[in-house]
């Protein structure tokens, strides 16, 4: 995703080649009603409804102001703005503090575990953010693990209920949810810097900190900007951790927003917050772009692993270095680790010690009716939010690729737009867009919500793969004799099945994951982390435990997979 | 049949053309055709419209105006992949999931032929170029000089009657780019197919062609044997694209024999002109003649300092100031130099490989 923003022009060459796809220009339709029904409407919805107003719980078509200067005159919005933005920016900062140095340890060090790294640290994306969220419930509650090690070691007299429900509490995890976003997006930058450009640096007389400011910090900070914009963006929409986590004092905007169209059901209102949220989002992130300004291209190929491997690595920076990233990996894994062993401890309560091992809670999972039409609702959707996401995000970018599209940027733009979008934001974008429609909640809607994100993200994936592609190759084969049909089907698109296949991945773990958006659309039929966020809302079992087991296993197995699928095939040195 | 372009496997017909956007045309006003089995060569500096040629024809590119002709047919419209055309990319632009073997077949696969008979030509392709041994490969387990092979196997595998190389040989090394030329002449003979050369280096361009075409902006510049575009550029351009030359001013003047050129004041015994007036001499390296100074210059002889000597292995290029002139010119390279700096020399023409140009 990052990449794509930061890519760069398209080949002149590619220019013949969409002379040739120029016939199916027509093709451009789709596109556009795409674009119009599932980003422009949404947004030209949610702007219109934040300027009616309602009386006893019926919306009034008449245009009003009456929801902005109630915001404008209410000092709790503003408390809430104020707490909002902070929230997410001191967690993105947080972040940015581990993930920083994490991604210069992985990128330009380490050298043998630099894959495994990268995705033990980029694999939490893939892991159900309830379980992670409800992990350091578990962490910081009462009779939690944190306070049980205070007490048995006497730090504390008696437990302390400080830690969970409390801002410090959320920013703690914004900032454990946002590292995997900003180490992945500066991870790319640090890799890309050649070696030769830090030897030169050296040889001019500049000492590391000098280096860093004049040569790493220039060439990477644009990268950062965009990672802390991604992982702002997700922790803004994110209405899930403050009500979890943040008690009275952690509340943010996001979950006002969910409670009006929730039971405080004043879809106006809640509108005109989200579009206050957003605009302030939006002006906050435009600051933090035109402060990290990225000038020039990098020349040449990326650094390749050619150069013999610096000297001293045994040195006191470097075990410092491989200390701080098993640090990381801890502060990552160890709340996951804490669910799996609770799901498989026989006491009701989540304390150490552990009582005793047992597999009653699966049994009990079994047992649940409602848990397993979940699951299998889950499941129904998952395949088709993806099967749709993936024949259309691969006819879109061909569309958007070869055919001559006018402005092809601003196209990825749009496209791109609801992935930027905070999730409780475009939740309720999409709940305006289907009732417009008359599409009733459940399945339907959800699978629908779902891919106004899901199809983006394959879609832009691809994009960045067929930029990737030499052209000729598709000119070669037309060359030799293929016509558009054959070429695409012999040549484009078996250099292009990875990144299908990698995006359906990605979008079966997107799908089964949401809770922003879907809790929106689910009405009275939810899916698995529907279900479980409501149980975690109306009272706990530690079933909870086992069904975030489960889930965290089929993930691995996924990823698993994908990597192993990988792994065998040839590394196609050209491509 | 009979009719002059039947004897032609290519004719360009004022082909033009101008990039969507492009400020100047790629090409214009573009005529000349290819005989069958002739090793054409089109060469010019990047920018000079060579490629935008080369895919015109290919069919990549379509011209604004005028017509590609092949065999007899007029082919503007016509799809890459219904045209009797095969590139060699610079690129080389192997499918990197297909085994070499699978890489030369892929044409053959499309036009449907039988599995065995493809095969069977796919591996005698491959021993044309002495690739047979790789036929299992993928293309990133290839060196650059074997997926050159490889490439050059899948285009001439269908027996296209007219082969166009891009550059093909940008991407080797030295000694590799010199055998590549022997392999080039040598199996376009045996093929007989009419090979369209594209290239800047005008080594590569002088030395296997049968006729080369010089661009200058889109435009022809001239359109000769090597030997005619070398000896006789036809204007001050490819007298400066091609070979190394020294541009000198020259005035001429009516004197009783005729109208003489003069150099720096000195008149230069058998440089005549039709007519009189300031032009510029286009004088290759080789026939600058350089000798150390005793005494006085002989007449007609330019007098000078030497400024640089150049060692380039075979010879020796040297750097003379003569007045407000700097000429090089070249002198076989012995193992005690012969020429030091600042030494004075005198400089003579051999006026033989001369060319004027008039302003």
């Amino acid at each position: 995703m990052t990449d794509n923003l930061a890519s760069g022009f398209i080949h002149p060459r590619t220019v013949s080649l969409r002379h040739l796809w120029a016939r199916i220009n027509l093709a451009g339709v789709p596109v556009l009603v795409w674009l119009l029904l599932v980003v422009l409407l949404p947004n030209l919805l949610l702007v219109a409804t934040s300027f009616l107003k309602t009386s006893n719980g019926v919306i009034l078509l008449e245009p009003s102001l009456t929801n902005y200067a109630r915001i404008w005159k209410s000092m709790g919005f503003w408390v809430l703005l104020w707490r909002t933005l902070s929230f997410s920016f001191l967690g993105c900062v947080l972040a940015t503090c581990i993930a920083y140095p994490l991604a210069f340890y992985v990128g330009r060090v380490a050298r043998r575990y630099k894959t495994l790294l990268t995705v033990l640290v980029v694999l939490p994306l893939w892991i159900s953010l309830l379980m992670r969220i409800f992990a350091w419930r578990i962490i910081l509650g009462q009779s939690g693990v944190l306070n049980a090690a205070l007490v048995s070691t006497g730090i504390l007299d008696a437990p302390s209920g400080a830690f969970l429900y409390s801002p410090t509490a959320v920013v703690i995890v914004f900032a454990y949810i946002s590292v995997p976003f900003i180490f992945i997006s500066t991870m790319g930058a640090f890799e890309k810097i050649p070696r030769d450009l830090v030897e030169a640096s050296q040889d001019s007389g500049a000492s590391a900190r000098q280096t860093f400011m004049h040569l790493i910090w220039p060439l990477t900070r644009r990268n950062l900007a965009i990672g802390f914009s991604l992982a702002f963006l997700v922790t803004v929409g994110d209405f899930v951790t403050p009500a979890m986590i943040g008690g009275i004092d952690g509340t943010t905007l996001g979950v006002v927003v969910s409670t009006q169209f929730g039971f405080a059901n004043n879809w106006p209102y809640g509108a005109a917050v989200a579009v206050a949220l957003m605009l302030s989002v939006g002006l906050l992130l435009g600051a933090i772009i035109a402060l990290t300004p990225a000038k020039g291209v990098m020349l040449g190929e990326e650094a390749e692993d050619s150069s013999p491997p610096s000297s001293g690595h045994k040195q006191y920076g470097y075990r410092f270095g491989t200390a701080g990233v098993l640090a990381a990996i801890l502060y990552l894994y160890a709340p996951l680790a804490i669910i799996v062993l609770f799901s498989f401890n026989s006491a009701n309560l989540q304390i150490f010690p552990l009582q005793g091992l047992t597999l009653h809670w699966y049994q009990e999972l079994l047992k649940d009716q409602s848990l397993l039409e979940a699951a299998q609702r889950s499941v129904v959707v998952a395949a088709c939010v993806v099967t749709l996401s993936v024949t259309l995000g691969t006819v879109f970018a061909l569309i958007v690729y070869y055919s001559k599209l006018k402005g092809s940027r601003f196209y990825e733009m749009a496209f791109a737009l609801p992935i930027a979008t905070p999730g409780v934001v475009l939740g309720i974008e999409m709940v305006l867009g289907t009732e417009l429609f008359g599409i009733p909640s459940g399945v339907m809607r959800i699978v629908i919500g779902q891919m106004s994100f899901v199809m983006p993200v394959t879609l832009l994936l691809l994009l960045v793969r067929l930029r990737r592609l030499d052209p000729s190759l598709m000119e070669a084969s037309l060359d030799l004799g293929a016509n558009r049909w054959q070429s695409f089907v012999h040549v484009l698109f078996p250099m292009i099945r990875g990144t299908i296949v990698a995006g359906a991945f990605l979008g079966l773990t997107l799908s089964a994951d949401d809770v922003m958006v879907t809790l929106f659309l689910s009405g009275g039929a939810p899916t698995l982390p529907i279900w479980v966020f409501n149980q975690m809302r109306f009272g706990f079992t530690p079933s909870v435990n086992a069904i975030f087991s489960l889930l965290l296993f089929t993930c691995l197995l996924v990823v698993g997979l994908a990597t192993w699928r990988n792994a065998v095939k040839p590394t196609k040195a050209l491509a | 049949m009979g009719t002059p372009q039947s004897n032609h496997v290519l004719s360009l017909e004022g082909v033009s053309k101008t990039y969507d956007g492009a400020q100047k045309p790629a090409l214009e006003n573009v005529s000349f055709s290819v005989k069958p089995g002739e090793f054409f060569s089109i060469l010019g500096p990047s920018g000079s419209g060579k490629t935008t040629i080369l895919r015109t024809v290919a069919g990549f590119e379509h011209p604004d105006v005028g017509k590609i002709v092949m065999g007899g047919k007029t082919v503007n419209g016509v799809p890459p992949f219904k045209r009797d055309v095969r590139t060699v990319f610079q690129s080389y632009a192997l499918f990197p999931h297909l085994t070499v073997r699978e890489n030369v077949e892929y044409p053959l696969r499309m036009r449907g032929e039988a599995k065995a008979i493809r095969s069977g030509k796919a591996l005698e392709a491959l021993e044309l170029v002495e690739m047979a041994a790789f036929a299992g490969r993928l293309p990133h387990q290839l060196s650059g000089g074997q997926r050159q092979r490889a490439a050059l196997a899948r285009s001439i595998v269908s027996r296209p009657t007219l082969l166009l190389l891009d550059e093909p040989l940008a991407a080797l090394d030295l000694r590799l780019r010199q055998q590549m030329q022997h392999t080039l002449v040598a199996l376009q003979k045996e093929l007989g197919i009419a090979f369209m050369y594209v290239t800047h280096d005008q080594g590569e361009a002088l030395s296997m062609s049968d006729r080369v075409v010089v661009l200058d902006e889109g435009k022809i510049a001239q359109l000769s044997t090597p030997r005619e575009i070398y000896f006789a550029p036809s204007n001050e351009f490819v007298s400066r694209f091609v070979g190394r030359s020294n541009l000198v001013p020259v005035k001429f003047e009516t004197a009783e024999a005729g109208v003489v050129g003069k150099i720096e004041g000195t008149g230069v015994p058998g440089l005549l002109a039709p007519r009189a007036g300031p032009a510029r001499m286009a004088i290759r390296y080789e026939a600058v003649q350089i000798s150390t100074l005793n005494g006085s210059p002989h007449p007609g002889t330019l007098r000078g300092v030497v400024e640089d000597v150049l060692f380039m292995g075979t010879n020796c290029e040297v750097n003379v100031r003569c007045g407000a002139l700097n000429l090089i010119g070249t002198v076989p390279a012995v193992r005690e130099s012969t020429f030091l700096v600042g030494q004075p020399v005198q400089v003579s023409f051999d006026v033989q490989n001369t060319q004027v140009f008039y302003d």
